[in-house]
């Protein structure tokens, strides 16, 4: 149904902001010699009360059915406007602003030209608001329940968290235990080890009814829209079950021998094993990917806890929010890369602190090759901050802090090794100052390199790091009995495996992209995606305990009113004039638009909740049947065209 | 070049980054010519080529389309790369049409570079107006 | 009851139109016995006389073909608007200015250079290029006569910007099936708003083109080719396969002939309604998905250097009709003189 459109022109003075540049009578004048416009007034402050009731007494005695107002910038008080002119019966989309302060009184000086400007600017908004429809904003109501994808320290956070205000929670863990790296390696402070938190998470997480835990368990699709999300996982085989009560028999006769990724590399364990102490279920497991299934563990276990016919399955869930806290992988050094993998005595920082973690593979003792080292030589920022051509460009946050830790350490439990720390600059941020300090006090020497990465040379004598020493400006060798590679944080290897399902994407280090690193913190792209923890990039532990928190607290916000609202301004078919030709489909960053067949015709779909307005996919339409509200080519073509008068 | 020629220079600015650079100049009091005729889009990737041939054919002198810095900034992900795949092209377009290259800029302009706005805007005006209108280049002459 | 009266007419055309709409074959006889010819130049004796002699508004329909390039076409296509009460732009050079209109990439002189003067194959010795008045020297008859030729005009325009047009059939040229169609809504009297396209489809060619449907989810390229490059599957989306296909952005109703050749579509049938100016939506739709970041600036670059021309491709039948109508500061002939000696 076309009603003529009635516009009443609004010109705000501002003070003297605008009416000291701009000739607001003069503009109010030229305002109504435009066509439709029925009544055009100035005053003083329109977004004040009474300037906001000219608004609505007009629009109940004149019959307004839109309104411009020439003010300041929409930003300010776009909402006001809006406010004001749907509390007086009018849809609050019937509404136009024409930037005349910010973008004209303030930055010309000339009244003339000023006031000019002015007038091309309302005729402009005069031109589009002609052109506006009424908007809906639609509401769809949620599913109070969130999958965590990773059991790690930021899920696990997470979890407790949503659990905590009501929400039910699907923990997926791909691994067959919960607690992720932190349960292995890190520390929160000299005294404090990760596991340590990760314990007591995990003592709340089994006394949370809210939280069902999956381990060995992937997510496997995920449809739907934010709010509104059906997810599939695939829940692997453990082969044992809660009968089982780690008596390790069945470890002994188990004839698959394999390196064991929970000591990164350090130690071999079987196909059936306990991943360590801490885990969660806490019994073993048996790897699916690696069993012969030859049943000779069966054949000894006495509790009758293995059931090697245990099939794959899958699960349908509702979730509200899903929170993407996959972790991250060791950089694993190339080979010959400060010559690992050429001596047994170069190990990794995350091999070092399975050493020292007392529930580790030597119990606590720094044993390296048999032996303890009488010198220890930890090389920083491998594989970080380009030191070589094989390295990321970016530091990995938590390694010096993590070195000068396992330096301390070991200078306390054996005063008799020298300790080295070989680095470019040491980024103990915040207060682990104070741990730099202290493992100076403890006499472990700092030896700084610049542009020339060490060399670690292997000699018939022993190990030897030579490195340009930038402080003494000195050519200088160390003997070490050991050295210790300071890896740094990569993105995981198997992350394809998410962004796949999920559609999430990677910024440009390799790591997934946060949706906006100042206005959106912790939620991806996709609305209903949130991301936690060391899956966007390096962080310590801490930092990501609190990422879990606001990624939750995020997905509570979203979920909390039991309804999310769809952005009015939004793309939108019209069908009969697609084609289904589908390039729109690829345009779109979040997966909004898919093709459906309409009677027999192809014709291309916007799934309203996902869509976020930008436009991409009308401007990219061939044939304008895509069009974006509010923002439609011809409200457009018409500023265009308004704009020269 | 005509005396007292002033070109009239249409931009479309994207709501989250460009759209602030303007207002922030604006909050800064910052002074620039006033040939800009600023139209709000949600996004650069909004913006349609045929809006810009549209500009021209009507009497713009120049045309600047304008969104948020890539690869990270965009507030909708990937808009400015769709505008960067458009007026990468585009600019081939306006050769062949014989548009001069001054007068269309495709420009990344953050919420807080009020500075690289003004810019942008004086070196365009500067340059149109040694170059005249486009409007009598419309006819054949 | 008197028959409706009907006129064809060209402009700058290559006789394509009138080849297709002969080959309505049996069709063109049931509508020849509906209506009564008045001026048809390429088949019948008319002179513009007959024309003028007609009272105004008693031509029911006026088909023209053909850009107009001519002084005489616009004199002609504005006399039979006087003419007739309805005008139909018949054929993308009418409606658009078709290929002859890729020549307002050119200033006239360098356009006239090239024809009389530089093609390898013209034979003009004493560089004589076309005048309003030629005079020929007739040895034979020991004559000199003076003959007069329409003027050029310096840039092709449509039809539509020369005079009011009611409805354009699109093509290059119109398929028989499009002229039947808009052939029977003329006859029925079952016609659309005024300034609609007639006979074809309000869809772009995908809708009837049979590899829509093989169309993976998403379309991205990191490739363009040409059409010599490779011979495309048959059975896939030639789109998808890199080729330049311009059927998302253009109007249907050819039934999809050119991809059921295996050939891109180039654009003949023009644009859909919505779309103000063929070319630059056929570029944003395009440049749309390239799969290339900002930061991948020259990558993008090498691939846009595969199409040697942009223009031509963008804008083959639709140059005149765009909203620069062509290159922009165009300059009038220095080079035709009032007359030419021949």
């Amino acid at each position: 149904m076309y009603e003529e459109p009635r516009i009443g022109v609004y010109i705000c003075h501002c003070g003297l902001n605008i009416a000291a540049t701009v000739d607001v009578k003069e503009v109010a004048e030229y305002a109504k010699t435009l066509p439709n416009v029925v009544v055009a007034r100035d005053y003083v402050f329109m977004c004040s009360e009474p300037g906001q009731n000219l608004i609505k007494d007009d629009i109940k005695n004149l019959g307004l059915n839109r309104v411009v107002v020439a003010a300041c910038s929409p930003s300010m008080h776009e909402p006001t406007f809006r406010s004001a002119v749907e509390s007086a019966g009018l849809n609050k989309y019937l509404f136009e602003m024409a930037n005349i302060r910010e973008h004209c009184s303030w930055v010309h000086g000339d009244r003339k030209l000023a006031t000019e400007k002015a007038k091309d600017l309302i005729r402009m908004a005069v031109a589009k608001a002609r052109l506006l429809e009424p908007l809906e904003e639609k509401e769809f109501p949620v599913y109070n329940s969130v999958l965590v994808l990773g059991g790690g320290v930021s899920g696990i956070r997470a979890a407790l968290e949503l659990a905590r205000y009501g929400f039910d929670v699907y923990l997926v863990e791909r691994s067959p235990t919960l607690g992720g790296k932190a349960a292995l390696i890190g520390h929160v402070d000299l005294q404090t080890r990760g596991s340590e938190v990760i314990n007591k998470m995990i003592e709340l997480i089994k006394r949370n009814p809210r939280i069902h835990v999956f381990t060995n368990s992937e997510l496997i699709e995920l449809k739907g829209f934010a709010g509104n999300y059906e997810a599939k996982i695939r829940v692997y085989p453990r082969y044992v079950n809660e009968r089982c009560n780690s008596c390790g028999e069945c470890e002994e006769v188990c004839p698959v021998d394999v390196a064991n990724e929970y000591d990164f590399g350090l130690s071999r364990r079987k196909a059936i094993f306990l991943p360590f102490r801490g885990a969660y279920p806490p019994y073993y497991v048996v790897d699916h990917r690696v069993c012969t299934k030859c049943g000779e563990c069966v054949r000894v276990c006495r509790f009758n806890a293995i059931d090697l016919s245990e099939e794959p399955r899958e699960l349908g869930l509702k979730v509200g929010a899903l929170i993407i806290a996959t972790g991250y992988d060791a950089y694993r050094p190339l080979k010959g890369e400060y010559s690992h993998g050429f001596h047994n005595n170069i190990i990794t920082l995350f091999q070092l602190e399975r050493l020292l973690d007392p529930e580790g593979p030597t119990r606590g003792e720094l044993v390296i090759n048999g032996r303890i080292p009488k010198s220890i030589a930890f090389i920083q920022c491998v594989g970080s901050r380009n030191t070589t051509p094989n390295a990321r460009s970016y530091c990995s946050r938590m390694c010096c802090t993590t070195a000068i830790i396992d330096a301390i350490k070991i200078r306390e439990k054996y005063p008799n090794t020298d300790v080295y720390i070989i680095y470019k600059d040491i980024m103990t941020y915040g207060s682990d100052e104070s741990l730099y300090l202290e493992a100076g006090r403890r006499l472990v020497r700092f030896v700084k390199f610049e542009e020339e990465p060490p060399n670690v040379v292997i000699s018939p004598e022993g190990l030897f790091i030579d490195l340009y020493e930038y402080t003494i400006q000195e050519r200088i060798r160390i003997p070490v009995d050991a050295v210790v590679l300071s890896t740094g944080m990569v993105p995981r290897r198997d992350l394809d495996d998410v962004i796949r399902v999920t559609r999430v994407s990677r910024g440009g280090d390799g790591f997934l992209r946060e949706a906006h690193l100042k206005l959106a913190p912790a939620e991806s792209p996709t609305k209903g995606i949130f991301l936690a923890g060391t899956v966007t990039g390096p962080k310590n532990i801490m930092e990501s305990i609190r990422m879990g928190s606001a990624a939750a607290a995020k997905a509570m916000a979203l979920l909390s009113k039991g309804k999310v609202i769809a952005e009015p301004m939004i793309a939108n078919v019209n069908e009969d004039i697609c084609s289904g030709c589908a390039i729109c489909v690829g345009v779109c960053p979040y997966d909004a638009i898919s093709i459906k067949i309409v009677d027999g015709d192809r014709i291309a779909h916007v799934e309203e909740a996902l869509c976020m307005g930008c436009g991409s996919c009308a401007a990219a339409c061939p044939s304008g049947a895509m069009q974006q509200l509010g923002f439609k080519d011809r409200q457009l073509r018409a500023q265009v065209l308004a704009a020269f008068g | 070049m005509s005396e007292g020629f002033e070109p009239k220079i249409v931009v479309f600015a994207c709501n989250w980054c460009t759209y602030a650079a303007v207002d922030l100049a604006g909050t800064s009091r910052i002074q620039y010519p006033h040939n800009v005729r600023v139209i709000r889009v949600m996004c650069s990737g909004r913006v349609d080529p045929q809006f810009v041939l549209e500009a021209f054919n009507r009497g713009a002198d120049g045309v600047i389309v304008a969104g948020c810095h890539p690869p990270a900034d965009c507030h909708y992900s990937e808009g400015n790369f769709k505008a960067f795949r458009r007026f990468t092209l585009f600019r081939r377009l306006l050769d062949s049409l014989g548009i001069e290259r001054e007068r269309f800029k495709l420009e990344w302009i953050s919420a807080s570079e009020a500075g690289k706005w003004v810019q942008v805007v004086n070196e365009m005006v500067n340059d149109l107006k040694k170059l005249g209108p486009l409007r009598e280049k419309l006819e054949v002459r | 009851m008197e028959k409706p009266k009907v006129a064809w007419y060209w402009c700058a055309s290559c006789g394509g139109c009138e080849e297709s709409f002969v080959d309505l074959a049996e069709r063109l006889l049931t509508v020849f016995e509906k209506v009564d010819v008045v001026f048809m130049p390429v088949a019948m004796d008319f002179k513009k006389e007959d024309v003028e002699k007609l009272p105004d508004g008693s031509i029911t329909v006026s088909f023209i073909n053909g850009g107009v390039r001519l002084e005489e076409h616009e004199e002609m296509v504005k006399l039979l608007r006087r003419k007739s009460q309805i005008v139909i732009a018949y054929g993308s050079c009418s409606s658009w200015g078709g290929i002859p209109g890729l020549a307002n990439l050119y200033n006239i002189d360098e356009v006239l250079a090239r024809k009389y003067l530089e093609v390898p194959s013209v034979d003009n010795p004493n560089k004589i290029l076309p005048a309003k008045r030629i005079k020929v020297k007739i040895p034979e008859l020991q004559r000199e006569v003076e003959l007069e030729l329409s003027d050029i005009l310096p840039k092709l325009l449509p039809l539509d910007k020369v005079i009011d047009v009611e409805y354009y059939i699109p093509g290059c040229p119109p398929t028989p099936d499009v002229a039947w169609n808009a052939l029977q809504a003329l006859l029925s009297g079952n016609l659309p708003p005024k300034g609609s396209v007639i006979g074809a489809s309000s869809r772009s060619l995908c809708d009837e083109c049979p590899l829509n449907d093989t169309k993976p989810e998403e379309i991205l390229l990191k490739d363009l080719k040409r059409p010599y490059e490779f011979i495309p599957d048959p059975e896939k989306c030639l789109l998808v396969q890199g080729l330049i296909c311009l059927g998302p952005v253009t109007r249907g109703g050819c039934g999809a002939l050119c991809p059921k050749a295996n050939m891109p579509c180039t654009g003949c049938f023009g644009p859909l309604d919505n779309v103000a100016d063929y070319g630059g939506k056929a570029l944003s739709f395009i440049a749309s998905i390239m799969d290339y970041s900002p930061m991948e600036e020259e990558e993008l670059n090498k691939v846009y250097d595969k199409i040697p021309d942009w223009v031509g491709t963008l804008y083959r039948y639709y140059l005149a009709a765009s909203k620069l109508g062509g290159r922009v500061g165009l300059a009038k002939s220095k080079l035709k003189g009032e007359v030419a000696e021949v």
